[in-house]
């Protein structure tokens, strides 16, 4: 069965339960497919994405000698690789398959409107037929993975992954901007769930890199370029005390760049009187000694702590999300300093401790009257001074009274946001950033880890704001993901790339400017030097293909005549009387 | 890959080499992926006849109302077809011994009665079963017969004879071209020797029963999250329509109730289940989702919403905005069944406006929380582990080790350590399979 033989096409369209079933007539759909050009069969499936879908594809391509295959269900993201590796088990090249997004793109959007939908259906199919008739068989590749990893941050998460990855028995650099490791956590007290000094979290972790020889610890030190692809990142890093640059080859990355506490500038009169500091002021003071007022060096007797400071705050971007770590920290912290304090008092919005043990700090902290009080959604406390006085009102909401505090120590609890230079760190790996300003993830339940730029993970507070311990926990997730890569040395690359025909190239470097992933170099080999492009690198975006003026880039996939061919099939279509077999 | 039936010998495995991940949950099968995709042997353990958890049972998931059943089964099938995976479903850990590096794990093959190796899944014998019972996978609200799936993407696909209920009629024997039925099976009992271990056991729901005062098991209008999930979920008992079990109807005014089974010292389940305010929202949109305005009234009881995760704050606050989600911060007192129309009286207070109401819904949703699993207990002793005093496993440093438990060589993922969401499951089962690895690699050594 060769593909230079007549296009035999099989249509698949997926009820998906009823999810696309409820709106579109997928039978309709599946029955009209028949009398497409090259179509010789045609079937609705109820899952085809289960088992029990996949054999019936597979099924389909030997009984009537399929050699394109269309699935008319979801969106490709989640499926196209289920679906390429079923035709390729029928012994079909996995670019034959062409995959059609009736859910997202069809049966979701117009619920509302079937009838239309299932015509709106039926377009999206025959276009997709008529694409199919075209595709052609690509070379999968393959390329090697470096066996070293990068870790960018020294925080416990990056530590952690460090720590894993070096004891797995590979290599491993650790690169940290600061001159100390431990991220944050070298500035806290005690670290809930279990009160254990947050120092010696970190000096557990130390001695452990330090014990290893695969692992590399470079301090004062960051990633100033990042070039090359999965398995094979070439990367200068540059020592920010001696100016010195060092170039390594690192097959896989983990950026583990952290968080930064939001400075609540405009908040609450923070800034206008000493004693109104953030927790994390709050809490470095506290891993240094003991908590003082600014103001006269004496332990404050009346505490007040305020929660989401710069957190929950709709439609103000980079401040919708919940910070995650704040509630229970305040209640811990809230809770640890009753013991010295007359009055501790807590104001929040809703009361998040919950994780495993945070509750318990919770009815600790009540036990020990810590008082919580429950301020407005929308209406939070106002803070005045009067001369050096703190003054707090609020309408605690659960009595409907009006309260007044004068604490003589006020604690913001703010928010954990994005650091600093998340654009540049952003730009240098290829990384996309969601609503909350971190690091968008592969698959936002299933794959929390990995990145759409294959060979680099995230993990920790880059990914999302997050404790310790879920930062810990992602932080040996990654590092099994990055371990994975290199303990298969081999790791396939998409195929759907770009192509140069040299006889057609009149180097005018247009492409080379317009490649977002500096994937594309005037070969220097070549007179006159002609584009050419590192395929690994390459995302398929089609961009240069669309600015070369001389039409010599093709994109693999994605040709012109694919492409046309679509539009055709949608603006005259063709049906044949019979059709099928 | 296990082809299903294909003959193992288990006891050669080599420990050095081989994992057991026991539980094959959405934290299990990633903890198995993950050690696998590193070259190591898994043998993936898990007591019902599909892999899948808790996870195959949901509809749609928050926050971005992915449908479960869709990003769920790419990774049944990738398990199941994992060279180094090999899946003992409807089985059992029954004891352990040994150390990291050098584990023996007696496994108990309950008899399927059906043989992997020959059952095609084609269900030809389904329709020949004269015994029809409650399906345990849509919370008994549908039905299954003897010979069943629980769920169309079973993995394997491969049917199961439940002993209890078949009467052995041998219909389904005669109705099996393949041959694929052995109505003689014994239960097998298997030794394997593994150098790491990861429990993934996952978790089980409330018996919200234990709140008489709430109505559940005495009002049939008053249900519990999972069997919500069932009913909205295409391939459910009622495909997909949301209906009252009362009469059928479409509920049109519908009350959630959070926190049961959490947070509540007196029926000792003092902690945050973690996940329920979220799954509440998430159902509680679905409602206004799949009835449009049929749906009228959807009100979320709460103590506080804790909307945490990542997107999930942004969701808690379009479930208000663009679905008109209502939320009453307050515990629900009592309710009560009207008689003529089995709708449900709630008596609630709002504790932001101190206001004592009695409102009225046609379906009562109460969101259980989170318990260890039965059993768990018993799995840990074996290990030489004792569950903390919440039941989970303990944890001795969570900020740094956060899935390493306190014996050398066994690990912990998803909601064996306490209660999860899938993404944090994901994370801790890659997590586990990294900590796992490498007491392989370094042939048991810490």
């Amino acid at each position: 069965m060769g593909v230079e033989d007549e296009p035999r096409i099989g249509v698949f369209v997926c009820h998906c339960g009823h999810n696309i079933a409820g709106t579109v007539d997928v039978e309709t759909v599946a029955k009209v497919a028949m009398h497409y050009p090259n179509v010789v069969y045609s079937t609705d499936l109820m899952f085809t994405c289960s088992d029990a879908g996949q054999t019936h594809i597979r099924e389909s391509i030997a009984e009537h000698n399929l050699n394109r295959v269309v699935v008319a269900s979801c969106s490709p993201r989640m499926h196209e690789p289920t679906f390429r590796r079923v035709v390729e088990e029928a012994g079909l090249n996995r670019y034959l398959f062409e995959q059609v997004n009736l859910r997202e793109h069809c049966s979701w959007c117009h619920a509302r409107e079937p009838d239309k939908a299932t015509i709106k259906a039926e377009d999206l199919v025959r276009m997709a037929v008529a694409r199919a008739a075209l595709l052609e068989p690509l070379e999968v590749k393959t390329v090697k993975v470096a066996p070293h990893a990068l870790v960018v941050g020294g925080g416990v998460t990056g530590l952690r992954a460090a720590v894993d990855i070096g004891s797995r028995g590979f290599k491993v650099t650790l690169v940290e901007k600061e001159s100390e490791l431990g991220g944050h956590l070298r500035h806290l007290s005690t670290m809930y769930p279990n009160d254990e000094k947050a120092t010696d979290v970190i000096d557990r972790m130390l001695i452990a890199a330090k014990a290893i020889e695969d692992i590399e610890l470079m301090t004062s030190s960051v990633i100033v370029d990042l070039d090359g692809h999965i398995g094979n990142f070439e990367t200068t890093i540059k020592n920010l005390k001696t100016n010195k640059t060092a170039k390594r080859t690192f097959g896989t990355v983990i950026v583990a760049t952290g968080f930064e506490p939001f400075e609540p500038e405009g908040y609450y009169e923070y800034g206008n009187n000493p004693n109104i500091i953030t927790l994390a002021e709050y809490e470095k003071m506290k891993s240094q000694g003991s908590v003082l007022r600014i103001s006269d060096g004496r332990p404050p007797k009346n505490i007040m702590f305020i929660g989401c400071v710069g957190s929950r705050e709709e439609g103000n971007k980079g401040h919708e999300h919940c910070s995650r770590y704040c509630c229970t920290a305040m209640t811990k912290a809230a809770c640890d300093i009753k013991d010295h304090a007359e009055e501790v008092m807590v104001l929040y919005d809703d009361l998040r401790t919950f994780g495993r043990g945070h509750e318990e700090y919770h009815r600790e902290a009540r036990a020990k009257h810590v008082m919580f009080s429950k301020f407005a959604h929308t209406k939070k406390p106002k803070v005045c001074l009067k001369e050096d006085q703190i003054v707090v009102k609020w309408k605690d909401v659960l009595s409907g009274t009006y309260c007044e505090f004068k604490p003589d120590m006020l604690v913001l609890t703010t928010a954990m946001v994005p650091p600093a230079l998340t654009d540049e760190v952003a730009k240098l790996f290829g990384l996309t950033r969601s609503g909350d300003g971190f690091f968008n993830e592969e698959h936002i339940k299933l794959a929390p880890l990995t990145t759409h730029t294959a060979g680099i993970m995230i993990a920790g507070t880059a990914q999302s704001a997050k404790d310790a311990t879920d930062s810990a926990t992602q932080a040996s997730g990654a590092a099994a993901k990055a371990t994975s890569l290199m303990a298969r040395e081999n790791v396939e690359i998409e195929s759907t790339v770009s192509w140069v025909d040299e006889t057609l190239c009149s180097s005018c470097h247009t492409c080379v400017q317009a490649c977002p992933y500096g994937a594309i170099e005037m070969s220097t080999t070549k007179d006159p030097p002609v584009a050419f492009v590192t395929e690994a690198k390459c995302h398929g975006c089609g961009t240069c293909a669309a600015a070369c003026p001389s039409n010599a880039i093709t994109m693999r996939h994605s040709t012109d005549e694919q492409i046309m061919s679509m539009v055709e099939a949608f603006l005259m279509p063709t049906t044949l009387e019979g059709g099928g077999e | 890959m296990t082809v299903a039936g294909e003959d193992i010998d288990y006891g050669s495995m080599r420990p050095s080499e081989t994992a057991l991940v026991i539980g094959g949950g959405v934290a299990g099968m990633q903890a198995a992926l993950d050690i696998a995709d590193q070259g190591y042997q898994v043998v993936l353990v898990e007591k019902t006849p599909s892999i899948g958890g808790v996870m195959a049972m949901l509809d749609k998931t928050f926050p971005t109302l992915d449908c479960s059943a869709c990003i769920l089964t790419p990774r049944l099938s990738e398990v199941s077809r994992h060279p180094n995976i090999k899946l003992l479903t409807y089985s059992e850990v029954t004891g352990i011994t040994g150390e990291a590096g050098d584990f023996k794990v007696k496994v108990l093959k309950k008899a399927r009665k059906v043989l992997e190796d020959k059952c095609s899944g084609c269900g030809d014998c389904v329709p020949h079963c004269p015994v029809q019972v409650r399906n345990e996978f849509d919370q008994n609200l549908g039905y299954r017969k003897a010979i069943y799936i629980g769920f169309p993407q079973n993995t394997p696909l491969v049917y199961t004879i439940d002993s209890e209920n078949c009467i052995k009629c041998e219909l389904c024997v005669k109705s099996c071209d393949r041959e694929a039925i052995d109505l003689t099976q014994e239960d097998e009992e298997i030794e394997i020797p593994v150098g790491a271990i990861v429990i993934a056991t996952g978790y089980e729901l409330f018996d919200v029963s234990q709140y008489h005062r709430l109505g559940y098991g005495r009002f049939k209008n008053v249900i519990n999250a999972l069997e919500y999930e069932r009913l909205i979920n295409a391939a459910g008992p009622t495909g997909g329509n949301l209906m009252r079990l009362s009469d059928g109807k479409i509920p049109k005014s519908i009350g959630f109730v959070q926190c049961v089974g959490a947070r509540d010292v007196k029926k000792n389940v003092p902690y945050c289940s973690r996940v329920c305010c979220m799954y509440g929202i998430k159902n509680a949109v679905m409602a206004k989702e799949l009835q449009h305005d049929n749906v009228k009234n959807v009100t979320v009881y709460y103590a506080d919403i804790r909307a945490y995760g990542k997107g999930f704050e942004e969701f808690y606050t379009m479930s208000k905005e663009r679905f008109g989600i209502k939320f009453i911060r307050g515990r629900v007192g009592e309710v009560e069944e009207v008689p003529k129309t089995k709708n449900i009286t709630v008596w609630a207070e709002n504790t932001e406006t101190g206001d004592f109401l009695k409102n009225e819904h046609e379906l009562l949703v109460l969101c259980p929380g989170i318990l260890p699993p039965k059993g768990l207990k018993e799995l840990a002793e074996n290990l030489g582990l004792e569950v903390s005093i919440d039941g989970f496993i303990p944890i001795q440093y969570p900020a740094s080790n956060p899935v390493d438990t306190t014996i050398p060589g066994v690990f912990v993922a998803g909601c064996a350590e306490s209660a999860k969401d899938i993404p944090d499951s994901v994370a801790a089962g890659s997590a586990a399979a990294m900590r796992a690895s490498i007491t392989l690699a370094r042939g048991g050594e810490p």
